[in-house]
């Protein structure tokens, strides 16, 4: 690219970008480097922030149990609840990728739980996991299982239960999967199936690559969820039984809106940032094998 | 190019009219295993939306029975105009249709040349906006709540709705990045092309690749409204005029210290979901186009 | 892996006219013309709900509550009577939520956008916002107006409010705790429904003879679950805090023997079980809650309860009694706590503030309240008030809350965290199994450093 080109593009370049950066310098970075401050303050969120350094952190790391148990419960969710999230949307996206009179009504169905408040879903989880009554033991017992677990009740099996009913949020996900899927052009398929590629193998060789763009996306949006998961426990469990639930995000709400420790939450704000964006970044990096975008801008 | 769907090679005309009797029954069988399939996973969607209906036409005493009551007896078909007039339905309703409306708009405007920027013009420096972009989605954003609060609060805006609507004409991490990658799908001859035409950027963005992302746009767009639709806390910290509440405030209005008005705020519940049911059912076909049907492309 | 070029992707999707012609065009006027009519919608939009109409000569109070639903409506009904009688003052009630305005609360103060007076501050939280001086102390508009309020308030009510020899806030509730329990089932069980426990091993023994299990081992019905340790230290005779050494107790004696009493019942019954049976009916307080249908004899709970019974468990024959206490321990024993009415001190009214705080805390409003909600009265003089005298629960309720053994939460800024910790040692020892002496004694350490180290932030 010719030195006049390139000051071309990057003119326009920061130009459309431009909303982004002055929404950026207004109201995104000081609350972001106010927050980093913060976590080298003891600050109570009332009275101003007091230097001291890596009190809090030094703190997070020597002094507070809840702050490993929290850190693993969230990482559990990452690596077990992420997975099976973007399997079953991915799942039902494909599901309903099809043309079928009344598609519109089940795809309008499968995205109701994510639309719904959510006292509703969590008193039919309630149910759905009760240790005596609840369907899914009802149906375990009818399968054989002697004792089935007592979910929510027992800090063995509560974590389980909540990735069970975060199942029902792969409505999202789901939506934009489908706007992906629809970009695929039926072209390919009939090629591919012209040179004799069975159902499997279209799905692979051409559903895949073509939705990978769409792919990273959630799986970036998902990783950030999970890493900040929180309403349900809070709603649901408020972290019991025994802090089994006690994930990262409301260790950090309790700290910073009931403790008056807001310099420590953001120090714990920070050191979950690092780890996120850690994780992020290996996706990113490993992603070029794997996605292909029809379009990159040469 | 006229492309068919077409078997593949075999059987003979002779055979294909025979066979094509088969295949209807096989078809229709197909057909009701869609559906079987289809219906089967769906109730279980279904059933956190089947309970909050159900549920706001039942007298209080039944509403947190365990098991469910499924079917309320007697249904107390009163409980949705009660729950219509204890607080202001339509003016909530209106003060929340101007903030989702005002919030799709600023979205879908701004995100959208954030969006090209970041995909379709190569520009120095272009990775690392990205990056950056995505990067403030992972702090949690109880750490930045209170210094978010007081730029809007030197700003002078607290007690209005700006806090709700501006920063959204100023790009969203999230609408962002979704059209990012939806923009790196499109490829890129015919931009190429108009640029040999000598069409500027802004031509290029509005009426190549805008067209062309018209599913992606509208679950952008869908996305927004549904999230400004049910927003607490953005409305719960800002307006401080009950005359400007938005309807996820107005339902809090039935929830008291000790119990609440259930059947009421299950029935106020569903009167402010069923907007965004109605408005994914049919905005599905703007961003779903489905399977393309077959017949000349092009 | 790509099966075709990109041109048939390019043949399929080429909008109607594929040669793009430069310029302005029709959509870019279509472009301008929106943008113009959403700038005047947003212009409308901004400028609706600025504001009230002035009214001049009346000063604007606002006041945030907690309350909503049945209760601000209570609470509205005696705004507006205040606003009727007080020309020269207006205030306009906001409702945030209870607990869901937790975090709004806090911002508010962080902000400094906090109003004129609030009730959105729980005792719990009294002592921490006070100790960093973002609350208006009362005293000299209390004296100004008369009002004492050791000699007004029951003991329990009057220490919480008070926060190093100073008053920070009024009360215009309170609750008190009892066991309610059920009488049909203790006839079931053989036990004289007419007397109930008076000891912690009559409790016990009660709770034995009313547990009922089928023939598989699981539960029908259960006697009693104790909860509450903050409470039942108070009841075993032992406290949280001494506010002459100034230090945290958490291992007292007295709060190990009450942690090994609640934990003892995980040895008799089995807890897990126990746990999963309570879920089967759903949350305490609602219509199909343990002890409205039946499943549970005894239940710890406070005034309150009598309105839900009335409401979903209107054929239950109950009863009611105190705490029961072991030999060393305290009779008639409960909490104080609840909301307290405060003037934030970035409040620019103090005056009218004032005038409004000193009128809703009068016996007048408080009764008009407490009537209308169903809790029990702050103030000795409303106490005494046939309206509530002639309920023969809140006679009951009233005496207990009016005795010397009513404990509101400790004078110090850590509470919040303390009590939640309490709650989780509970958790260890009752669910967890874990020795509740060691967990006390853990918990002794850890508040003692964390109390320590707060006053030194406080530059005490």
């Amino acid at each position: 690219m010719k030195g006049k080109e390139q000051r071309r593009n990057l003119g326009y370049g920061l130009l459309f970008a431009a909303p982004w950066f002055i929404g950026f310098a207004v109201f995104t970075a000081y609350p972001i480097a106010a927050s980093l401050y913060y976590s080298f303050c003891s600050y109570d969120a009332i009275r101003p922030p007091r230097w001291v350094g890596f009190q809090n952190y030094h703190r997070m790391f020597v002094e507070d149990p809840l702050f490993w148990k929290s850190l693993w419960n969230t990482l559990y969710m990452v690596g077990v609840g992420l997975p099976v999230s973007l399997a079953a949307s991915l799942g039902i996206a494909l599901l309903l990728n099809r043309k079928l009179r009344g598609i519109a009504f089940y795809r309008t169905l499968y995205y109701l739980p994510s639309i719904t408040p959510v006292v509703a879903a969590s008193i039919i989880w309630l149910w759905l996991l009760n240790p005596e009554i609840g369907l899914v033991n009802i149906v375990l017992r009818w399968m054989g299982v002697a004792h089935p677990p007592a979910w929510l009740t027992d800090p063995a099996w509560a974590k389980p239960g909540l990735i069970l009913m975060s199942l029902w949020g792969a409505g999202g996900s789901m939506v934009i999967y489908l706007a992906g899927l629809q970009d695929v052009p039926e072209a390919l398929y009939e090629a591919a199936a012209l040179d004799g590629a069975g159902k499997w193998a279209q799905f692979r060789h051409v559903t895949l690559p073509m939705l990978s763009p769409v792919i990273l996306f959630n799986l970036i949006m998902g990783l950030i969820g999970s890493f900040q998961y929180f309403t349900q426990a809070y709603v649901m469990t408020n972290g019991g039984p025994q802090d089994a639930t006690t994930f990262y995000a409301l260790h950090l709400f309790n700290q910073a809106f009931l403790d008056f420790k807001m310099g420590y939450a953001s120090a714990m704000a920070w050191v979950l940032f690092v780890i996120a964006l850690t994780c992020a970044l290996v996706v990113f990096r490993t992603s070029a094998r794997w996605v292909y975008y029809a379009g990159e801008a040469r | 190019m006229a492309i068919h769907v077409k078997a593949t090679t075999g059987p003979t005309g002779n055979q294909t009219r025979q066979h094509g009797k088969g295949r209807t029954v096989a078809r229709v069988a197909r057909t009701i295993a869609s559906h079987g399939v289809l219906l089967g996973i769906g109730v279980f969607f279904g059933l956190p939306f089947y309970w909050l209906v159900s549920t706001s036409l039942k007298p209080d005493s039944q509403v947190f029975a365990m098991p469910p009551v499924w079917i309320p007896h007697p249904i107390m078909w009163r409980n949705y105009p009660r729950a219509l007039t204890y607080i202001p339905f339509a003016r909530y309703t209106w003060n929340t249709l101007v903030i989702c409306s005002l919030n799709v708009v600023g979205t879908v405007a701004s995100c959208s040349l954030v969006a090209y920027s970041l995909s379709k013009i190569r520009w120095r420096g272009r990775d690392l906006v990205f990056l950056v972009l995505v990067s403030t989605m992972i702090l949690p954003a109880q750490v930045t709540l209170i210094p978010t609060f007081t730029i809007f609060k030197w700003l002078g805006w607290i007690g209005s709705i700006k806090p709700l609507v501006v920063p959204s004409f100023f790009g969203s991490a999230f609408s962002v990045f979704l059209l990012r990658q939806f923009f790196l799908t499109i490829p890129n001859e015919l931009s190429d092309a108009a640029k040999i035409d000598g069409c500027s950027e802004l031509a290029i963005y509005s009426r190549i690749v805008l067209p062309l992302a018209r599913p992606a746009l509208a679950t952008v767009g869908l996305f927004t409204f549904i999230g400004a639709w049910n927003d607490f806390l953005g409305p719960l910290m800002y307006l401080n005029d009950e005359r400007s509440y938005t309807l996820s405030l107005g339902l809090q209005r039935f929830v008291s210290q000790h119990g609440a008005e259930w059947a009421m705020l299950m029935a106020a519940s569903t009167v402010m979901t069923l907007p965004i049911i109605v408005l994914f059912f049919f905005a599905q076909k703007t961003f779903i186009q489905g399977v393309t049907l077959t017949g000349i492309k092009g | 892996m790509k099966y075709a070029t990109s041109k048939d992707q390019i043949g399929r999707r080429v909008p109607a006219n594929p040669l793009p012609m430069c310029g302005i065009s029709a959509i870019s006027r279509r472009i301008l013309i929106t943008a113009r009519c959403l700038a005047l919608f947003a212009m409308a939009a901004f400028s609706a709900g600025c504001g009230h109409p002035s009214r001049t000569g009346t000063t604007e109070i606002v006041y945030w509550t907690g309350w909503s639903g049945h209760e601000f409506e209570v609470q509205q009904r005696l705004i507006d009577e205040f606003n009727r009688t007080h020309p020269g003052i207006h205030v306009h009630m906001l409702s945030q939520f209870g607990t869901s305005g937790y975090q709004k609360v806090r911002i508010a103060f962080a902000g400094g956008a906090t109003p004129d007076v609030m009730s959105t501050v729980w005792a719990d939280e009294l002592a921490g916002y006070a100790m960093r001086g973002v609350l208006t102390p009362l005293d000299d508009y209390l004296r100004k107006s008369g009002r004492n309020v050791d000699r007004e308030f029951t003991p329990g009510v009057a220490r919480m409010l008070q926060v190093d020899g100073h008053v920070y806030g009024l009360a215009v509730t309170t609750n008190t705790n009892f066991i309610a329990y059920n009488k049909q089932i203790f006839a079931d069980a053989g036990l004289n429904p007419d007397w109930p426990p008076r000891t912690i091993a009559e409790l016990d023994a009660a709770a034995q003879a009313c547990t009922k299990y089928d023939a598989q081992g699981n539960f029908i019905r259960y006697g009693f679950r104790p909860g509450g340790l903050n409470l039942w230290a108070y009841v075993f005779g032992g406290q949280w805090y001494d506010p002459v050494s100034r230090r945290v107790t958490a291992n007292d004696p007295h709060n190990v023997a009450a942690l090994e009493w609640m934990a003892s019942y995980r040895k008799k019954y089995d807890i897990q079980r126990m746990e999963a049976f309570q879920t089967t009916f759903g949350s305490d307080e609602t219509p199909s809650g343990p002890f409205f249908v039946g499943k549970v004899a005894m239940w710890s709970t406070g005034e309150w309860a009598q309105e839900f019974i009335r409401r979903y468990a209107p054929r239950l024959r109950w009863g009611w009694f105190a705490l029961p206490a072991p030999p060393n321990g305290r009779r008639n024993c409960t909490t104080a706590g609840g909301s307290v009415f405060v003037i934030p001190a970035a409040c620019r009214h103090k005056k009218e503030a004032w005038e409004f705080l000193n009128w809703i805390s009068s016996p007048h409003a408080v009764k008009a309240f407490c009537l209308g909600i169903g809790n029990v009265p702050p103030l000795i003089s409303v106490g005494k008030d046939p309206a509530f005298q002639r309920d023969p629960l809140f006679r009951f309720a009233i005496a207990i809350a009016q005795g010397r053994n009513s404990f509101g939460p400790p004078p110090i800024p850590i509470w919040p965290t303390y009590s939640r910790e309490i709650a989780r040692v509970e958790q260890a020892a009752m669910l967890g199994g874990e020795d509740p002496k060691r967990l006390l004694d853990d918990l002794q350490v850890r508040m003692s450093r964390e109390l320590r180290r707060t006053l030194a932030d406080l530059g005490r």
